[in-house]
């Protein structure tokens, strides 16, 4: 069976923002971002694991907001600023990965890129969001090995964390 | 006490494989890339079941870009893997008898053009109907999918009479349970990165859950020794048991070593599902009788499993589910008899529980009904039949004796969710607010295996040196999938021997390093790393001694191991020779090495288990009659498992075991249609989210072993997966009075109009 041969075709010239550096590359422009990351870039830390928009591991933000790399294409990155978790915290840890570590929000950490991807994006919308709020904002987000209750501590530390700073 | 960040203090750590996961800094071996390199793609069958006529390569060799096209011909040595029986081809010669059957494999420039060149294989199907439920492949005159026939595995086991067993009970409870086809649903597909080396070696960089066993059996296929191939095995990105078997390695290594370059291969998710292994479906029927006390007069069980076309551990999952049947209880008199059948529906295999989650599913459903029939209390009921101290296991065989049942069964009902259940009246009497949303209590007992059990090879060990530059180095044969095993370990390293987490390093997950410590299943890693240590702690630290005494010229009585290095044993504890020193001024390597046998039982019985884990679950649910579904608002789980390893890792494996257990109860199953899966992806496979996962949740470690227990920690790692599936159907009937018997719960069964709906239709 042939895949609809997305990465076939003409390259265009790509212009846009990746963890806060201007990038132009030639590319087909319905090539999905996921993979341009991956296979292109070699930044890995964005995952793959259903590639139709179900499980999140593939979350990236564009422009701020959090989006699954799987489903874009390159066109729609056009003139975007476009953060991957390489380009969350520099060489450091971001306060809520911190969390993550501190109250063991993670297993194998496949899901995890994606899910601190998710969690940053709400707090950058909402400093104090309540259990429903983050719950939706995480239900796409799918995790195998924590059951969540993990990831649920870590989100609610690093909420209170910042409540104290 | 309930098990958290703020009771476990200090010994609650930062993984030291954490800071790599949440900056997505952590290469897991399908990230990896190489220059030069090619990808790799697999042919599956287009058919459950076809004989094959005949395969035509020639379109898809001559494409421009396409390195190789390898078919049965060109499997050098054995055209078949599995753990236990090797009766699964690497590429299908003859007959394919399962959607994920692998007919041929390519490399080529671009993960497109390997796409390309399968659609160019022309292969030749006679499609032949599909055999796609065990029953009927059971029948007479049922098409062989094998010469052997169909059964791939019998197993039971009788005490008693059981004829004789019914007559004269009071009540008897006859029902039979059908459990799902549920997926492992690792976040990380299969994949890896095969690289031929150039003195001639071939390095495979690809999950599993015992590399030595991969490399035994990539050795038997590429006909090549097994020193000449390196398994790199770890990190993984989740596994439960489902890459424990070979799944792309074989095609990997055969392109890699076919065209001389590295070859990378990682599954999308519908080729994952379609040749991956599920946990296996089985239907249970049990008849099971008690007195007029409520004692348990007779149990007959017969089990069937649908293990799909080859065996991988399907045996030995049908022997735990055989054991596992019977598992905490006394019986007067006791039938069980499995069978594991082979049909053309997807593989079914080892899944964390191992058989364990069907057989308590049902068993703790029959305890549920005869204490409701007897009107006895559940936990008065399975109080008056569980096992006693010093009672042998459920085969009458000897076990490492604990008093697991009796604790977690008394915690259980010290628990305030479990006290609540008083409040809760019977079955649908209570009036409710708002009416259509019912709530129910229920609970769960679990007695769970470690280990392989008898007569299964079953070997462990390590290896500690001191390295050339000064580091201690823990070598094991043990793999990372998620479960915490490397930071166990460092907290093992530092609490029994004092060192600083700088002092050591921990290698696992690569055949060229470590030692044979056996697979990393069943719940027996911790244990075994454990035992390994307790094995080798006295004589490393002595080895690690003499060579200090000698440099220091002092008497070894007067040192001692810690942080930093060799230290004076009393007073301040002064360093006096850092470990880097010591290793620089040592002429021989010192190493100490550990290889022995997970303990088994003394018992002629295989599969009959010596160390058992148990647990008692309590859950509240809430059914909403409207829609028919379920919502689990808070849990209690008791484990007696010995001591605590590691808190992080113990309580996120009883939080992450019981969210399997929740889909497994809930949504989770691999609709098959005539073969073929209907379910392909995340969309129509619906595993758990936070929204499912937002009610209370609290761990009871039970740490206390008898004394002189030489056995240690028990493992963790499977048990959560177990009870609460059971405790869900349990707090269900509580709930609206419906009995539960087939996973996953159908909300169309709990639909209810309520008199406020019934009373607006009728006036319409
Ligand atoms: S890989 Fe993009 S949502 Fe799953
Ligand atoms: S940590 Fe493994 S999938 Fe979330």
């Amino acid at each position: 069976m042939i895949e609809p041969s997305e990465n076939t075709g003409a390259k265009q010239t790509l212009q846009c923002t990746l963890n806060g550096s201007p990038v132009e590359m030639d590319v087909q422009l319905s090539k999905r971002l996921l993979h341009i990351l991956r296979d292109d870039l070699g930044l890995t830390g964005t995952k793959r694991s259903c590639e139709i928009g179900r499980c999140g591991a593939c979350m990236v933000l564009v422009d701020g907001k959090p989006v699954n790399s799987c489903l874009t294409m390159a066109y729609q990155c056009e003139g975007k600023s476009i953060t991957t978790i390489e380009g969350i915290s520099g060489d450091g840890i971001d306060p809520i990965q911190q969390a993550f570590l501190a109250e063991g929000g993670y297993q194998c950490g496949y899901c995890t890129p994606g899910m601190v991807i998710s969690v940053i994006a709400l707090l950058h919308e909402n400093a104090s969001p309540s259990e429903d709020e983050i719950s939706e904002a995480l239900s796409g987000n799918l995790c195998r090995c924590t059951g969540y209750g993990g990831i649920i501590r870590a989100v609610k530390s690093a909420i209170a964390t910042r409540k104290m700073e | 006490m309930a098990l958290n960040r703020e009771t476990s203090g200090g010994r609650w750590r930062i993984r030291p494989d954490g800071p790599a996961k949440v900056t997505g800094a952590l290469t897991y071996l399908t990230d990896m890339s190489m220059s030069g390199m090619l990808h790799g793609r697999v042919l599956r069958s287009s058919h459950p079941y076809a004989r094959i006529k005949s395969i035509d390569t020639s379109e898809a060799e001559a494409l421009e870009g396409v390195h190789a096209v390898l078919t049965w011909r060109d499997v050098p040595g054995l055209n078949g893997y599995g753990i236990a029986v090797q009766d699964q081809p690497v590429l299908c010669r003859d007959y394919v008898r399962y959607v994920g059957d692998a007919v041929a494999t390519v490399a080529a420039d671009t993960p497109e053009l390997a796409d390309y060149a399968l659609s160019l294989i022309e292969v030749d199907y006679d499609a032949l109907a599909p055999v796609d439920d065990p029953e009927a492949a059971l029948a007479d005159g049922a098409p062989k999918l094998h010469p052997h026939g169909n059964v791939l595995h019998r197993a039971g086991y009788e005490r008693g009479n059981i004829a004789d067993g019914f007559e004269g009970c009071a009540h008897i409870v006859e029902e039979t349970y059908i459990t799902p086809r549920q997926m492992h649903a690792y976040m990380e597909t299969e994949g890896g990165l095969f690289v031929p080396e150039p003195d001639g070696r071939l390095t495979v960089y690809a999950p599993t859950q015992h590399g030595l066993m991969d490399r035994l059996q990539l050795s038997r296929i590429l006909d090549r020794p097994q020193a000449s191939i390196r398994i790199v095995s770890s990190p993984i990105g989740g596994s439960f048991g489902g890459k424990d078997e070979l799944n792309i390695q074989p095609y990997g290594a055969l392109l890699a070593l076919h065209t001389g370059r590295p070859v990378k291969i990682h599954n999308s998710r519908w080729e994952s599902v379609r040749a991956g292994l599920k946990r296996h479906p089985m239907k249970i029927r049990m008849k099971t009788g008690i007195d007029a006390d409520g004692r348990i007069m007779a149990h007959d069980v017969n089990i069937i499993a649908d293990t799909g076309p080859y065996a991988t551990l399907g045996a030995e999952v049908l022997n735990f589910a055989v054991e596992h049947v019977i598992g905490p209880y006394r019986y007067e008199h006791l039938y069980v008899s499995g069978v594991s059948v082979h049909t053309n529906n997807g593989m079914s295999g080892e899944f964390r529980g191992f058989g364990g989650n069907q057989a308590i599913f049902a068993l703790e459903g029959q305890m549920d009904r005869l204490a409701y029939k007897a009107g006895i209390d559940p936990w008065e009921f399975r109080q008056r039949n569980r096992r006693r101290a010093e009672d042998p296991g459920p085969f009458g065989h000897p076990i490492a004796q604990t008093n697991g049942a009796e604790q977690v069964w008394r915690t259980l009902a010290e628990s305030a969710l479990y006290a609540r259940r008083e409040r809760l009246a019977y079955a649908a009497s209570a009036p409710s607010s708002p009416p259509w949303i019912r709530k129910g209590i229920g609970a769960a007992f679990v007695m769970h295996g470690a280990g392989l059990g008898f007569g299964i090879p079953d070997p462990a060990g390590g290896r500690l040196r001191l390295a050339a530059d000064g580091k201690i180095e823990a070598l094991f044969g043990y793999e990372e999938f998620g479960q915490g095993l490397i930071a166990t370990l460092e907290l093992m390293l530092i609490e029994e021997f004092g060192f600083a987490p700088d002092d050591f390093r921990i290698v696992i997950g690569d055949t060229d390093r470590v030692p044979d410590s056996g697979s990393t299943t069943a719940s027996r890693a911790t244990s075994m790393m454990w035992q390994s240590l307790q094995r080798m702690r006295d004589p490393f630290r002595s080895a690690l001694l003499k060579a200090a005494a000698a440099q220091l010229d002092r008497p070894a009585e007067e040192l001692a191991i810690g942080e930093g290095g060799v230290r004076e044993k009393s007073g301040e504890k002064r360093l006096l020779l850092a470990y880097q020193n010591l290793a620089a001024g040592s002429s021989e390597e010192i190493a100490v090495e550990t290889n022995f046998i997970f303990p088994a039982s003394d018992t002629k019985r295989i599969g009959a288990h010596l160390l058992y884990t148990y647990a008692a679950v309590a859950v509240e649910a809430e059914v909403n009659t409207l829609t028919g579904r379920v919502r689990v608002t808070d849990q209690f789980h008791a484990v007696a498992a010995g001591p605590v390893m590691n808190p992080q890792g113990y309580l996120g494996q009883i939080e992450g075991g019981s969210s399997m257990a929740l889909g497994y109860a809930l949504t989770e199953e691999a609709i098959m249609d005539e073969g073929r899966y209907v379910t392909r992806n995340f969309d129509t496979y619906l595993i758990p989210t936070i929204a499912d996962s937002r009610g209370g949740f609290e761990v009871v470690p039970i740490e206390e072993l008898p004394e002189g227990d030489p056995h240690g920690p028990r493992g963790v790692g499977e048990i959560g997966s177990v009870g609460l599936a059971p405790a869900i159907a349990e707090a269900v009937f509580q709930a609206v009075g419906t009995r539960i018997s087939r996973l996953p719960i159908d909300p169309s069964e709990l639909q209810k109009p309520t008199d406020a709906l019934r009373k607006a239709v009728k006036d319409r």
